[in-house]
């Protein structure tokens, strides 16, 4: 939990439930998943980029409200370090940066909720599946280096959904 | 025992800040995340945006369908947990007070107040909903809408009933399917379900 005071963050008012003043809910893997696969199933590649495209404007939001807070928190490799924690305190996995710019770079996930998710109601899958973490990992980026919205763009190429040791996304500019 | 929703609602708070050493919060016999609720509102409208007006009836399905099998699995998980042995089971009296201990817990997650109004056994639940997040999430963005938004308490209504009427898990999902004849995001004053048995248990 370093650098965020958690107990204030989430916080209730009434019947909803916020995180750093802004609405969330808290969903399980059976949810999460479904949706997944229902967009996949009816839209095919459209629903994956409308997965990438809502994770990635909810994480942008997100993440510029929760930084807004912590003005302390000013440099790239503490931004960085931040956006990690806040991955994990929601219970959305392990996320490690690695060899960040501010053109790119290389993203590694060792575990997370989709995957869990994902394996346990459909096994292993062909094709890279982690959208919902390419959309988040843009997202975050752009706020950590100033960038505007939809800068980046993300790529999966190793994925656990698919067997193999750990996600892997490539980071880089839109052109 | 009345349901103390207070109770079940500090249980699951606390429990969302457990997180195993993969990141990952397991609670009630599920694994949990807290996200913004923008993400889920994008998904559904932009959703039924690109399957279009002809194919509305369609799309709605779809994400009620999705909700109602995640929240038979999810609730099934839950009523099997040794939270709700420990903690909701005692206040459960009768079969149908499971509903109550389901929307206490539901209301912990952030899904909103759920209130009971009418519950046939068998038959018909009816519920309003105070603090889901589809309905305004709608409005937010869009005028006032012909048709109704929540639907993913359409799935979670039928869920309940499905989980506590229907046959045994995981034969019983969609014996029960419901519909939302009134909705904020229509400009009405409130958000009503009404989950009842379906002619044939056939929404796939």
């Amino acid at each position: 939990m370093r650098h965020i005071d958690w107990n204030s963050e989430l916080v209730r008012d009434g019947h909803g439930l916020f995180l750093s003043g802004l609405p969330i809910a808290m969903h399980c893997h059976h949810y999460s998943i479904n949706l997944q696969k229902t967009l996949e199933d009816t839209l095919g590649t459209q629903g994956v980029e409308l997965l990438v495209e809502a994770a990635e404007r909810a994480a942008y939001a997100g993440f510029r409200s929760f930084l807004s807070k912590y003005s302390r928190i000013k440099g790239v490799k503490s931004r960085l370090e931040f956006a990690s924690t806040l991955y994990q305190n929601c219970g959305l996995g392990i996320i490690h940066f690695q060899d960040m710019e501010s053109e790119g770079g290389v993203v590694m996930s060792p575990s997370s909720h989709h995957v869990t998710g994902w394996l346990a109601k459909h096994g292993r899958r062909q094709t890279p599946g982690c959208h919902f973490a390419r959309g988040w990992i843009a997202g975050v980026l752009a706020v950590i280096y100033d960038r505007p919205f939809h800068y980046y763009i993300v790529e999966e190429t190793d994925c656990k959904m698919s067997r193999q040791e750990r996600c892997i996304f490539h980071v880089r500019e839109r052109a | 025992m009345a349901i103390d929703g207070n109770k079940i609602l500090h249980v699951v708070m606390e429990g969302s800040k457990i997180r195993d050493e993969k990141g990952i919060i397991p609670i009630f016999g599920v694994y949990v995340n807290l996200f913004f609720v923008d993400y889920y509102n994008h998904l559904s409208f932009e959703f039924m945006k690109k399957l279009g007006a002809e194919r509305e009836a369609e799309a709605a399905m779809l994400l009620v369908q999705a909700a109602q099998e995640c929240a038979y699995a999810t609730f099934q998980g839950i009523r099997n947990s040794r939270e709700w042995e420990e903690i909701v089971e005692p206040m459960l009296d009768v079969k149908e007070d499971q509903i109550l201990g389901f929307a206490a817990v539901a209301n912990a997650l952030g899904w909103g107040e759920m209130k009971v109004k009418a519950l046939v056994p068998e038959e018909k639940l009816v519920m309003h909903v105070n603090g889901w997040y589809e309905a305004p999430g709608y409005l937010q963005f869009h005028d006032r809408s012909n048709s109704s938004k929540c639907y993913g308490i359409r799935g979670v209504a039928g869920a309940f009933m499905d989980l506590v009427y229907g046959e045994t898990y995981p034969d019983g999902c969609f014996t029960f399917w419901a519909e939302e004849p009134f909705c904020l995001a229509k400009g009405d004053d409130c958000c009503e379900f009404i989950a009842r048995k379906t002619p044939q248990k056939n929404h796939s």
